[in-house]
Parts: C-alpha cells; sequence; structure tokens
C-alpha cells in the first residue's frame, strides 16, 4: 500500500486544481484516465513517464522466495511477487506398476529403455549442472511423465486471496486455466526427469556371485550387461503439486510458476525400494539417504500487458489496422506522443485495464547463458509485433537472471 | 468419478509411501514446556492487501521440530506446527436473491492445503472442516457487533498451511484417540479471525481469542500411570494419551466465553492433591488461561494493524 500512495502525488499535478478529488478516488473512479495520466504526464511537467504503482514500464516487482518450510510436503517454496503470494507444496507417493491398467500390455518386459540408459554416462551425469541438459540424449520414455500422469499440479485460488472468488466453490475458470497451464509448461518443458520419479527392481539372479550384491544394485546402474536384462520398473512416484495463491493482486501465474519451480528444486524424493516378501515398495526414511530431484533447466515465466491510450477506439473498430495507421503509429511514437505501453508484471489494476497480454516462458543453457523461448503466448489484441516481442525476450532474459539470483539464495 | 475441473492423478490412485522406520526417529516427542507454559504465537496482520482485513498466525515450533530442521535425520517429522492464513472480505451487501437479514451475515470457511496434514487431504471440504468452520462462526458470531450492518455479508475464509498432527505418527488410533489437533487448530483459527475482523475494522465488544488446555496422563515419564495432569496448549504429538481436551473463545475484558468445546472424558477425573476442581471446571479455566495468554499477542498484531491504517489516512477513508 506504502508505495501507492506514494505514487499517487505526481497524479496530482495533470488533475486540474477545480476537481478535488483526491487520487485514490480519481483512480477508483477514471482507472483509464488515471493510469494514462501517469504514463503520459505532460511535457511541460518533468515528470517521467511512470506506472500508477510507481514502476517504470518495464520493471518487475520486488520478488522474494523462501522454500523448505512446510513440514508435511517434500519440497515446499512461498513466492511472493509484490503483493502476490503463491504457496507451493509437493507431496509424493507412490503408483505401483500392478495399479496400472494398461502396464503390462504397453511395457515389454526387457527393458529397451535399459539400452538407452547407458548411453547416458552416470559420470557425466553427476557432473552435469542443474541448467545444463545439452547432452540428454532424448529419451521416449519420458513420455511416462505424460502418460501415466505423474506430475499433477493444481492450483487454487479459493483461499479469500481476492474478493472474487467464491470459497468452497468449485475451482473458478482462471484456477483452471492456470492449472492447465502449469500442467502444460511441465510437460513441454520436460523439466522433471521421468528417470528420478522410477523405482526400479533387479531381480536376483541366483547366481552364487550376485546373492550378496544385489542389495545395491537394485538402485544403482549396474555394469554387469546381464544384471540389466531383466530389470523391471515396479512403481513411480507420483508429485503432487499443489499451489495455494494466499494473496492475489495481478499476474498469478509468474508466481505460481516461480513457486513450483522452487518447490521442486527443493523437492527431496526418500530411497525406495522394492520389496519382495511384502510385495510392496518401501522407503528409508534418512534424509542422507533421500536424493534431490535434477530439473532439467530453469524456465522463468515474464507476463506483460499492453495499456492502449485509445483503448475504447480499439475495441469499436471492426478492421485490423492496417500498414498506414501502423506508420502513424510509429511517427506519433517517435514524436514522443505514446500510445501503448508494455507493461511488465502488471498488477491486478492494470490487468483491468489492459485487453492483450503476452507471456513468455526462457530459459538459459549452459555456459554461453544463450537463452531459449521455452513458450510464448500472446493474445488479447495486435499491439506487440515481432520487433516487440523480441524486446520483451530480451526483458524475460534480464528477468531470467533476476530470478535464478533470487532462487538460488533461497 | 473424477473430479473434471482439477487435474487428476492416475486413475487408479496412488499410495502414501511406506516408510521403513529406522530406530533414531522412534522417540516420541517430549514436551520441554512447564505444563502451564504457552507456545510461542507468530501473528501478524494485513499482509493479504486485497482482502479488507487478514491476519497470518503461525506456532512456535517444538523444540523437537526445530531440532529436526536444523539437523535433519529422518523424514519423517516429528511434530508439526500450526500454520494458516485467514482472509476477511466485507461488510459487502447481500446478494439480491438473499433474503433480508437486519444482521450481517456471518459465513466462515476453514479449508486445509492438500499438504497441510500427514495424509493428503482432498480439495473438497470434508466434514470435518465444515464442523471446523461451524465451531468458528459460533466463536465469532458472539463478538461482531451485527446489528451495524444490515443487509450485509463478510466472508471468513482460512487457510490452513500446515496443520496440527492428532497424535505421535508413531501411535496406533486407540479408543483414546479423537483428532485432538483439530483443537488446536480451532484455537489458532479464532485468534486469527479475531485479528483479521479487527484489521477489516469491523465492530466488536472484544477481541475473542482461542486456548486450548487438556488433561494428559504421561505413564511414559514414570513408567507407571501418574494421576493426570492439565497441559495448557497441548501439542497432541507429544503425549501418549489425552484424556480430554477443551478448547474455548474468551473475551478477557467482559469475561465470556463465545464457543466451548470439550472432548474426552472428564468427569471423573481426579486431579492432584490441593486441587478440588473437577475435571472439566480445571479443563476450561485453563483454556481460558491459554487463551489470556494468546490474547497479548492478539492485542499486539491489532495495534500493529490500526497503527498501519492511521499512517494511510487517504486509503483509510475511502476503504
Amino acid at each position: 500500500m506504502a508505495p501507492a500512495a506514494a505514487a499517487a502525488s505526481p497524479a496530482a499535478q495533470p488533475t486540474p486544481p477545480s476537481l478535488s478529488l483526491p487520487p485514490s478516488q480519481f483512480a477508483r473512479l477514471q482507472p483509464h484516465a488515471y493510469l494514462l495520466a501517469h504514463l503520459s504526464p505532460p511535457a511541460a511537467s518533468n515528470h517521467p513517464s511512470i506506472r500508477a504503482n510507481g514502476r517504470a514500464p518495464s520493471q518487475f516487482r520486488v520478488t522474494s522466495a523462501n522454500t523448505g518450510s512446510l513440514t508435511h510436503t517434500n519440497g515446499s517454496a512461498v513466492v511472493r511477487v509484490g503483493e502476490t503470494a503463491a504457496v507451493c507444496g509437493v507431496r509424493a507417493e507412490l503408483l505401483h506398476t500392478e495399479d496400472i491398467a494398461s502396464w503390462s500390455v504397453t511395457q515389454p518386459s526387457a527393458g529397451s529403455a535399459n539400452k538407452r540408459r547407458k548411453l547416458v554416462d552416470p559420470t557425466l551425469k553427476a557432473s552435469e549442472t542443474v541448467g545444463d541438459s545439452s547432452e540428454d540424449t532424448y529419451d521416449e520414455d519420458e513420455s511416462h511423465i505424460e502418460d501415466l500422469n505423474l506430475l499433477v499440479p493444481n492450483l487454487s485460488l479459493s483461499t479469500g486471496c481476492a474478493p472474487g472468488f467464491i470459497p468452497g466453490a468449485p475451482p473458478s475458470a482462471l484456477a483452471q486455466s492456470l492449472s492447465q497451464q502449469i500442467l502444460s509448461l511441465l510437460h513441454s518443458t520436460r523439466l522433471v526427469r521421468a528417470d528420478d520419479l522410477r523405482i526400479w527392481y533387479q531381480p536376483p539372479n541366483l547366481g552364487p556371485e550376485d546373492l550378496e550384491r544385489h542389495n545395491e544394485s537394485e538402485q544403482m546402474d549396474v555394469d554387469a550387461d546381464e544384471g540389466e536384462k531383466n530389470r523391471e520398473i515396479k512403481a513411480f512416484w507420483v508429485l503432487y503439486i499443489d499451489v495455494m495463491i494466499i494473496s492475489l493482486a495481478g499476474n498469478p501465474f509468474d508466481a505460481a510458476w516461480a513457486s513450483v519451480l522452487a518447490a521442486l528444486r527443493d523437492t527431496k524424493l526418500p530411497r525406495a525400494w522394492w520389496d519382495i516378501d511384502n510385495e510392496t515398495v518401501v522407503c528409508s526414511d534418512a534424509v542422507s539417504d533421500a536424493r534431490k530431484l535434477t530439473l532439467r533447466g530453469m524456465p522463468v515465466a515474464s507476463s506483460f500487458c499492453v495499456f492502449e491510450a485509445d483503448a475504447a477506439a480499439g475495441w469499436r473498430a471492426v478492421i485490423l489496422p492496417d500498414a498506414e495507421e501502423e506508420r502513424k503509429i510509429a511517427e506519433d511514437n517517435r514524436k514522443g506522443a505514446q500510445r501503448r505501453w508494455i507493461l511488465a508484471d502488471p498488477d491486478g489494476y492494470e490487468e483491468g485495464l489492459s485487453q492483450e497480454r503476452a507471456c513468455i516462458v526462457v530459459d538459459k543453457k549452459g555456459g554461453n547463458g544463450k537463452t531459449v523461448i521455452v513458450k510464448m503466448e500472446k493474445n488479447g489484441g495486435w499491439a506487440i509485433d515481432s520487433r516487440e516481442l523480441r524486446q520483451l525476450v530480451d526483458i524475460s532474459s534480464q528477468r531470467w537472471d533476476h530470478v535464478r539470483q533470487i532462487l538460488e539464495q533461497c | 468419478m473424477a473430479d473434471r475441473r482439477r487435474i487428476n492423478g492416475p486413475p487408479s490412485g496412488t499410495k502414501p509411501p511406506v516408510f521403513v522406520s529406522s530406530t533414531k526417529a522412534k522417540e516420541r516427542p517430549q514436551r520441554q514446556r512447564q505444563p502451564n507454559d504457552l507456545r510461542k504465537l507468530f501473528l501478524k496482520t494485513g499482509l493479504i492487501p486485497s482482502a479488507s482485513g487478514s491476519a497470518y498466525l503461525e506456532f512456535e515450533p517444538s523444540a523437537s521440530l526445530s531440532a529436526a530442521r536444523s539437523s535433519p535425520q529422518s523424514l519423517i517429522p516429528p511434530s508439526s506446527a500450526l500454520k494458516l492464513a485467514c482472509t476477511v472480505h466485507g461488510p459487502k451487501p447481500l446478494p439480491r436473491s438473499a433474503t433480508f437479514s437486519p444482521n450481517l451475515v456471518l459465513t466462515t470457511h476453514v479449508k486445509y492445503a492438500p499438504f497441510a496434514a500427514r495424509t493428503r487431504k482432498g480439495h473438497i471440504r470434508d466434514s470435518s472442516e465444515r464442523d471446523l468452520g461451524v465451531h468458528l462462526e459460533t466463536a465469532l458470531r458472539g463478538v461482531i457487533v451485527a446489528e451495524r450492518w444490515p443487509k450485509s455479508g463478510l466472508d471468513i475464509t482460512i487457510t490452513i498451511l500446515e496443520a496440527e498432527d492428532d497424535r505421535w505418527w508413531g501411535d496406533t488410533p486407540d479408543s483414546h484417540d479423537a483428532p485432538w489437533g483439530m483443537m488446536n487448530v480451532l484455537a489458532g483459527c479464532i485468534t486469527a479471525a479475531s485479528a483479521a475482523i479487527a484489521d477489516a475494522r469491523i465492530d466488536c465488544i472484544d477481541l475473542v481469542t482461542g486456548g486450548v488446555a487438556a488433561l494428559v496422563s504421561d505413564q511414559s515419564a514414570e513408567g507407571e500411570a501418574s494421576s493426570p495432569r492439565l497441559m495448557l496448549d497441548t501439542d497432541p504429538a507429544e503425549h501418549k494419551a489425552i484424556l480430554s481436551a477443551c478448547v474455548v473463545a474468551y473475551m478477557p475484558s467482559r469475561d465470556e466465553i463465545t464457543e466451548l468445546w470439550l472432548k474426552g472424558d472428564s468427569s471423573n477425573v481426579s486431579l492432584e492433591k490441593g486441587d478440588s476442581r473437577s475435571g472439566h471446571d480445571a479443563l476450561i479455566d485453563g483454556a481460558v488461561d491459554a487463551a489470556r495468554g494468546a490474547h497479548t499477542v492478539l492485542a499486539e498484531a491489532v495495534r500493529e494493524s490500526a497503527a498501519r491504517h492511521s499512517g494511510l489516512p487517504v486509503d483509510a477513508a475511502t476503504t
């Protein structure tokens, strides 16, 4: 609240003295004019173009993250982006392959996957940094995650986070859409390795030299080739990823995704093995045995919205703006009369005033720091063209650096 | 039948992991506090700016839990500490379809996060969550001056991020067993909701707080069954047998109780020598004492909330 009050003071200048409304009331009565007055101050005054919340157009809100504070989770994180707060908890449960109806039909008993696993050198894998997966051979068994629903993200907005969402009601369209976006992003980025979620079993070979060794070999890669033959998957870990939006002040997706990412980075899975006597999977509760997930990269989401000076005119127009009009806009831009602003990390007030949204998810790979666009989404208007998209990708990659610092510190 | 509005896991369902117990984690956490010592509370208002009032409450983790946090040995947490967020929306006009009400209509929702408890909770409120909501509503209804807002509604939503355990995880449920953890949760809900209501500047006759006391017979300490002792602010994970427990919502300056919830059998319990009170009298007195302790924290949080509001005269006038 404090920055909003501080930002309200420049609004006193644009409003004529006869109109003696306090800025906060003006903001409610004429939201569009209020934000426009901030973004395009009169040339005479020396105010810079600034948003009503005091930020520059491409400035993100202060972000903070904290992990591992929830007791009953395998991994958890709280991420605050300004006044939007998301809590994410990851719970791992077991899915036995014998409970999967189609398992024995679709899986050949001898693992073709085992052959492929040997391509990935285990020493290389251990030394591999988290942000680096270029040497990964594409593993077609990754389809396990998608086919068996091993990742179950759900986002809840019915926490009283904003007045519009009725608690106790089924998830709103926004909550369903955000859950689905998180799920599809988890699948398309292949963030979680399917191999981390598999629990293997190596039946004892009953040869005299294997008897004492099979205890270790059932969890780890074995060097003996014949040992790999009848290795089988006995169970999978299923990760229930639940995001509670505790406070909603715009841009829930960035906060939710950052919390999912931070929680997955924090997630530890216990060591699990197939217990042949009880015919079930049991886990070790020792922390030293548990291992962290090795994620592929660190995709970071950045959302933007477009605020247009003549938004009402845009709604009335039935035809797309032609090249002539575009040139006029470009000229206006050059003259300094800007007519549209791309606002990074919009708060709730700005989201209500804009139609066009863009969301860009980027990652940076390896040592060269090359930016990779993981997802790009743009809807609701035609203001962002290819040149501006390029700018947004640059802003997003700066944001990536910033978020990486935050996530690595927590 | 799958819930088609949410993302469902594997259709055949999943099982929680079964741990092979190692010896070092097998000890029941011990209560390090004196019987009438309360846990510390963290209570902060105004963390959720889009709500008219909000509060966040956290119990101090028990000694065993903080030890397990600083040097983790086992993946099974010894106990857990309550963490919850409360929001208040309103007073707002009732929907057109609602019938006329001369008073403020109070609705309370208590929901556990799926990861709040030792076993995964569902997304849809279950009966215990509804029960908590009803208890909370009765606790608050006696405090709010409802006649000041005719035809209006007030929504109170509580999200529990981490709940108290009902028993120590190593114990099997037995005849003494009841959801004891729920009582601590309710006490926390009452205190947090009271702070959030004050933060929303709804007129109340007093600041209500919740407190818990329990009659505990700890056989483990001496080896033989000692006479039951009265403990304030019990963590159910730390006790082998809780005979009965009581939670009150108490208004200290009026010395009134708006909600009383007593579970277990306290009728023929003989307390220590020199204490002639009957079991439930002692329980209620203990719970009131615990509520008095929480009141100091609540008063501090409300004072801070008032300072924050008076620091922003513009917003305070318009909202």
